[in-house]
């Protein structure tokens, strides 16, 4: 008999009693001849208190015993352990548990980086397309659809790659050097980037290069990269201004870049188009960046697509010296190309956001 | 069973920041290696420990919440809340696209109203969850209205206090506390709250017309100097000292009244409670938890410096990237800033609530054997539309 003191969930009132251990549970002696008993399964720990242990009782709401410490071995020995962290963690220990929530952590990241490379080929190009509409919709009338602009921009892009014809390449009125591949082969060249191009030679391994994303289906990838990023960072982002956002600031894996850059090199030497102005255009950007400092290029071509001396290596390396390149377009198709904005009579300009 | 006298206050707190340190640490380090899961479990842990150490009268507070309520919860306010808010903009901008701009408009306008309720069902489900975990003698709190008519309330209240030049926001800040307080109950008991919003009135106006004053004084100034630029820097000191310190001590000294008259007209049966703490006290508060703030900074300072000097970014040119030579010290360094900082957030709260009690008063008589077990409808989850709508960051 061990006095301890007991709640019995009914009133607040304390009830002063004794315990007893016995086989199928823990008796408790309530005075005036009144027993009750609790098995030992139901019993949960609770806290210290007041030089007590304090226990519940499953089913039972605010039932309470308190036990004097220290306690007899055979009443310690029957009644649950002390919980510290929490029932797994309690259950395995901190250390172990650290160790293998480490590595479950681990291998969730690792599901949510490589997963996409396995997912993005099976979700039917009908979806992406529709997603690529809705991005495209949402870029609303900023659109530079003149036709004599998207005319000339239609026969660059059938130049360097002759079987692009269920491609659609825009240019968008936002003051803004880059360049990005969207859903379902929907490419949008930003007003920046072709005020910033010398020659349509320069804007030709650029389209190659996301024409390259689009055909290797690495938008998709990297959206479902981004999307599970930002799963993990707790964010719940999920309008289209969002994917949008994610479509054109998606980092690629360094291998789809390089993918892509390729794809762009093989492209423009079947078309005969030198690939020598692209590799002086990294340079210009480069040049820029280096002027300008990190901060003023987020969302540009620098920040989306790193520019590494070995991308613009690659590009010089694949011109041929006896080749007789020809411009992409006709000098007038490409001031068509420049000044599509300005000749869009109901364009609207303004930032993306 | 007598309630608080002069000799014994009714609420103690007799926590210790040392026995905290171990929980918040290993909480930490927990939600670390769990991607930010295990969250829950440490702030059911937190709980747990912050009112096992408060003391009513003869017994202490228990909190029988658990994390996976919490959990659970907050998958539920994702799919009930999110789920839905993504869909209606979705939603709004196919009608946009189709030219549907006045339907569009409506529904937007309507969402307001829609993110107005759930931030008051919030809050009442929150202060429920939160009775119905709280065990004192075995007896628990809660309440048997869902808050839906609260949210309803929360938004006309809100409005109205908005609209006439948010001059009757004491009035809607003081009913709203007397709607959600009146539903709630401890045991058998329902708690009763008579707020009156006139007391407050007075300090209402003068956090009110103090931005008023400055920008007329300060337009005075700059006009006064004929646009001289003396005058001008005149005028923006006005304003700062008006906006960084003069406003907030004066919105500290209305919430300081605030908290004394909804907790002081709060009741329970026979027990009457009280909050003592004034601007003064809530200042020190505020101070102190700053104080933590640049604690933690100077603590991370110690590592990053070091593995500064270790990792030779003092050599650091302008325009190189500190990232590509040293991937390894910069973690490090992100390490060593997350680390302290990250443990300020468990002691503010354990602060807080220290502060909470230390001014919490109660007097009265109360009969135990009156003080029975609540009927009240227990939810099996926590307070996940609270969290996930952050209305705690207040």
């Amino acid at each position: 008999m061990i006095p301890a003191w007991h709640y019995d969930g009914q009133s607040a009132t304390r009830h002063e009693v004794s315990v007893v251990a016995q086989e199928d549970g823990l008796r408790l002696d309530l005075g005036d001849g009144q027993t009750g008993l609790a098995p030992w399964a139901d019993l949960f720990w609770i806290d210290k208190r007041d030089g007590a242990s304090v226990f519940g009782r499953r089913g039972v709401n605010g039932w309470r015993v308190g036990i004097p410490l220290p306690m007899t071995d055979l009443l310690a020995r029957r009644l649950p352990p002390q919980s510290i962290y929490g029932g797994l963690v309690d259950k395995f220990g901190i250390w172990p548990s650290v160790a293998g929530f480490t590595a479950l952590s681990a291998a969730v990241v690792l599901i949510l980086w490589k997963a996409p490379d396995l997912v993005a080929p099976l979700v039917p190009m009908s979806w992406e397309q529709k997603m690529g509409d809705a991005m495209i919709g949402d870029l609303g009338g900023r659109i530079c659809d003149g036709a004599e602009g998207q005319k000339a921009l239609d026969a660059l892009v059938r130049r360097i790659d002759p079987e692009a014809g269920h491609l659609r390449v825009r240019i968008v009125n936002v003051d803004m050097v880059n360049a990005a591949a969207l859903p379902g082969g929907q490419i949008v060249v930003f007003r920046g980037l072709l005020q910033e191009a010398k020659n349509p030679d320069e804007l030709a391994g650029v389209l190659g290069h996301e024409i390259g994303h689009v055909r290797n289906r690495d938008v998709m990838q990297a959206m479902l990269r981004q999307a599970g990023l930002t799963l993990l960072m707790g964010g719940v982002g999920g309008d289209v201004g969002g994917a949008l956002n994610s479509a054109i600031s998606a980092s690629y894996s360094r291998a789809a870049e390089s993918r892509a850059d390729g794809y762009a090199i093989n492209l423009m030497r079947a078309a005969n188009v030198s690939p020598i102005p692209t590799a002086q255009f990294f340079d210009r950007l480069a040049e820029d960046e280096r002027k300008l400092g990190k901060g003023a290029i987020a969302m540009s071509y620098m920040s989306s697509h790193p520019l590494s001396e070995a991308r613009r290596k690659v590009f010089m390396a694949s011109a041929r010296k006896d080749a007789a390149y020809a411009p992409a377009v006709t000098p007038q198709q490409w001031r068509a190309i420049v000044d599509a904005c300005a000749n869009d009579p109901d364009v609207e300009e303004g930032d993306l956001f | 069973m007598g309630v608080g006298n002069q000799d014994q206050t009714a609420f103690e707190f007799r926590g210790d920041w040392k026995a905290f340190l171990p929980i918040a640490a290993s909480n930490l380090l927990l939600t670390f290696v769990t991607l930010g899961v295990y969250r829950f479990w440490a702030t059911t842990r937190e709980r747990r420990y912050l009112w096992s150490q408060t003391r009513f009268i003869d017994d202490t507070l228990e909190w029988t919440g658990t994390g996976k309520e919490l959990f659970l919860g907050f998958l539920m306010a994702i799919v009930a809340l999110f789920v839905p808010i993504i869909g209606l903009q979705f939603l709004i901008q196919a009608l946009i696209l189709q030219g549907q701009t006045g339907f569009a408009g409506l529904l937007a306008f309507s969402f307001y109203f829609v993110i107005l309720f759930l931030v008051g069902f919030a809050t009442f489900r929150a202060l429920r969850y939160r009775l119905s975990r709280t065990h004192w003698h075995g007896i628990r709190g809660g309440s048997d209205d869902p808050g839906f008519r609260y949210g309803v309330s929360y938004i006309w209240k809100t409005l109205a206090g908005g609209l006439a030049l948010g001059l009757l926001i004491p009035w809607s800040m003081t009913q709203l506390w007397a709607d959600r307080w009146g539903a709630m109950s401890f045991g058998p008991h329902r708690f009763e709250s008579a707020p009156e919003s006139g007391g407050l009135m007075k300090r209402y106006l003068l956090l009110y017309l103090v931005p008023v004053a400055a920008i007329i004084l300060g337009i005075g100034a700059a006009v006064s100097s004929g646009g001289e630029p003396s005058g001008l820097g005149a005028m923006i000191g006005l304003l700062a000292l008006a906006f960084y310190v003069v406003l907030p001590l004066l919105a500290l000294g209305y919430y300081a009244a605030y908290f004394r008259e909804v907790i002081g007209t709060l009741s329970l049966t026979s027990i009457q409670f009280q909050f003592t703490a004034r601007t003064k006290q809530w200042f020190m508060l505020f101070l102190g938890n700053a104080g933590l703030f640049l604690l933690a900074l100077l603590v991370a300072l110690i590592p990053i410096s070091a593995l500064g000097l270790f990792a030779g970014l003092q050599d650091l040119q302008p325009g190189q990237d500190p990232f590509a030579q040293n991937p390894g010290a910069v973690i490090g360094m992100i390490v060593a800033l997350i680390i302290p900082l990250s443990l300020v957030g468990p002691f503010i709260r354990y602060r807080n609530w220290r502060f909470f009690i230390r001014n919490l008063e109660a007097t009265g008589e109360i009969d135990l054997d009156l003080l029975t077990q609540s009927q009240t409808k227990v939810g099996s989850h926590g307070e996940g539309l609270f969290d996930a709508l952050d209305v705690g960051a207040m």
